[in-house]
């Protein structure tokens, strides 16, 4: 659960209308009506990062706090505990992993978000907060989880959001993990780690 | 006993609390006295900064290093990216990095006839921060009008092929025909990169846009996340544009020089042989404080403020060696952080607690703009002044830190508290002090006493084993 306390605002004196926050912004909250050359935030869909803030070149958005602000959060359903488990071992991770390290949000969640529905990044970070603190480190576990769970997720039309999936442990060719086993990378010590997590207990009863 | 070395100032930026706010630095309360890291280590070695010479003394070894560097393929039609990072900016000041990104640009300029050079400077999770270093120390106006800009990982992407896959860049970085990659040799965050291409990480991070970081910190695993900053390095995009490296070679004491080169795995052996040595000694002495307050007092994120070289998320874990490969999960390190299940203890029972020394931690003053909540649950924090917990409360990286922390209205009040509470008398203050330590004084006498050993077991044990792990020759 994530206490959204933050919105951000335009400036309508400052906006020139670029585009930049609309692109970088985790959940699609902000629409550049580009006749006006003005940006515009959804508050409703706002969760309270700073993404378009801290890049907007003109220094045409504020995040100022909330009058009242309100939580987000996916709750795993009555009787989709299993199924939620599984999808979080099928993208290697333990279902109560930490993906995102500003929000808290746990792999469970984001499943469980993908089960109820959310199909992309941008609906998954609406939903559970994930990718709504620092915005940069929690994108692959979402993709991972994703593709797991089958879905092909597209990133936003000219956006700058999200470009692609990369490399996991698990697809490091066995050519690479010799030439550079000698330089101090562990490869499959790593992958040796990472797996007894996804497979040890649940701490939750 | 010495007196305290001052600390770092206060700085103004839209991370921190005005400087205004910062009432009492920590340092400057009754018995606290201040170490030098080479009366600790005698064998550390003798640095340009701090030191009489200066900043001018930084910018002649930066020219120095610079005249043995081939730039004959940079023409004066040609454009260059100088290519740097937020943390130099946080050594001594940043005075000395800057000037060393000065005569990097001036250097490229006399040699080549080349006048389209470019500052692109990548951030950690602070957007501006970089923006704000350009305007306070005037890179904006040495670069030239609009040349020197910050870039940050969710900027518009160029993808990179790899020969583990496509990994994405920032796009702003690479747009010219060169890069120069302007960094420097202090270690940071060894808890991340394990001393493992310590030079190379950049291109992994700074350099990088979110898929990239955010493989680095969620895909790889503990050890093999640095990998990531090597493959985009050695693509064949990134080498047709690698022009030279240029870094500020740094040990625990202060600026020992600059070190240039085109070939960046030879520089980079070179800093990993010093970062084991030098900085791995005064971390194995700080391994050895069986007890201890953590004072944090420098304009950087909880996690970055720094002592002797050694930031605060590495003393967190300091119970363990950091330096050996062998240990797949050090205390803290965010694969770690996220192998705590919800009943907030580690999932698997090897993982180390973080380090049991810290009784307490007094925020004193430091920033927002890293997920810091990880610290204030495991070790007992006091926050000083309302304002200052105000700002983490409304920062989107830290909205639960201060949920776990006592926040008192004075530094004096908040000292005072945590001796009361932890019974010690050790202090162990994360000031930024030039050249040493500020601590209590039976802290003081404790790293005294025990580091003679220390340097003897660096150097006969733990050096070749790090060394060996790493495949860096033994003998120098």
């Amino acid at each position: 659960m994530r206490t959204i306390r933050m919105l951000a605002v335009v400036d309508p004196e400052l906006c020139t209308g670029c585009t930049i926050c609309d692109r970088v912004c985790p959940t699609l909250a902000i629409v550049t009506d580009r006749k006006a050359h003005l940006a515009a935030v959804e508050a409703d869909r706002c969760s309270g990062c700073p993404a378009c803030e801290q890049r907007c070149p003109e220094g045409a958005i504020h995040m100022v706090v909330r009058e009242k602000p309100f939580d987000i959060g996916v709750q795993v359903l009555p009787g989709d505990r299993e199924r939620v488990d599984a999808l979080c071992r099928a993208a290697r991770f333990h279902p109560e992993q930490l993906v995102c390290y500003c929000t808290g949000t746990r792999a469970d969640e984001a499943a469980a978000a993908i089960l109820q529905g959310a199909h992309t990044p941008e609906e998954i970070s609406l939903r559970t907060g994930i990718r709504t603190g620092c915005t940069v480190e929690c994108l692959q576990p979402m993709l991972r989880l994703l593709d797991a769970a089958g879905v092909r997720a597209e990133p936003p039309k000219g956006g700058w959001q999200w470009y692609g999936r990369t490399v996991t442990a698990w697809d490091i060719p066995e050519s690479v993990k010799r030439r550079y086993a000698e330089r101090g990378f562990y490869f499959d010590e790593d992958i040796e780690i990472l797996e007894r997590v996804v497979n040890a207990p649940s701490q939750e009863k | 006993m010495r007196p305290p070395i001052p600390p770092i100032p206060p700085r103004k930026s839209q991370y921190g609390i005005d400087p205004s706010l910062v009432r009492r630095r920590v340092a400057e309360l009754p018995g606290i006295t201040s170490l030098l890291a080479k009366d600790l280590f005698p064998e550390l070695p003798d640095v340009l900064m701090p030191g009489p010479g200066g900043v001018p003394a930084v910018r002649r070894a930066a020219e120095a290093a610079l005249a043995g560097v081939d730039m004959a393929r940079i023409q004066p039609g040609h454009t260059v990216n100088v290519l740097a990072s937020h943390h130099g900016f946080t050594l001594l000041g940043g005075e000395p990095y800057a000037e060393m990104l000065k005569a990097i640009k001036d250097v490229i300029q006399a040699r080549t006839g080349c006048k389209n050079i470019r500052l692109r400077a990548g951030v950690g999770l602070r957007f501006r921060e970089t923006e704000e270093y350009i305007r306070r120390h005037g890179l904006d106006r040495h670069f030239g009008d609009g040349k020197a800009i910050g870039i940050a990982p969710i900027d518009q992407a160029i993808p990179i092929e790899t020969e583990i896959g496509t990994l994405y860049g920032i796009k702003k970085a690479y747009d010219a025909d060169w890069i120069v990659h302007a960094h420097n040799s202090d270690v940071r965050e060894v808890h991340f990169h394990r001393q493992v291409d310590r030079a190379v990480k950049p291109f992994g991070m700074s350099y990088a846009r979110i898929e990239t970081r955010s493989t680095y910190h969620q895909n790889l695993g503990p050890r093999a996340a640095n990998f990531i900053a090597r493959a985009i390095f050695d693509s064949p995009f990134v080498q047709g544009k690698f022009a030279f490296a240029c870094f500020l070679a740094m040990s625990p004491n202060g600026i020992v020089g600059v070190d240039a080169d085109r070939d960046l795995y030879a520089l980079n052996d070179r800093i990993t042989r010093s970062g084991c040595s030098l900085y791995g000694r005064m971390m194995t002495l700080f391994g050895e404080i069986d007890e201890c307050i953590v004072a944090l007092d420098f304009p950087c994120p909880v996690v970055y403020v720094f002592s002797a070289g050694v930031i605060y998320a590495n003393f967190a874990g300091a119970n363990t060696d950091l330096y050996d490969l062998e240990l797949p999960l050090p205390a803290y390190t965010w694969y770690t952080e996220a192998f705590y299940g919800k009943a907030g203890r580690p999932l698997l029972p090897e993982i180390p607690s973080l380090n049991p020394a810290i009784k307490m931690c007094v925020h004193n003053y430091a920033w927002t703009g890293y997920p810091s909540a990880f610290f204030s649950e495991h070790i007992p924090t006091v926050i000083v002044g309302r304002e200052q917990a105000e700002l983490f409360d409304r920062d989107a990286q830290n909205s639960t830190y201060t949920r776990h922390a006592r926040i008192l209205d004075t530094t004096e009040e908040a000292m005072a508290y945590a001796c009361r509470v932890t019974g010690t008398a050790k202090i162990l203050i994360f000031d930024g002090a030039f050249g040493g330590i500020n601590l209590s004084e039976p802290l003081a006498e404790l790293l005294v006493k025990r580091a003679p050993e220390v340097s003897r077991r660096v150097d006969e044990e733990l050096l070749p084993k790090w060394l060996r792990q790493r495949g860096i020759p033994v003998a120098a």
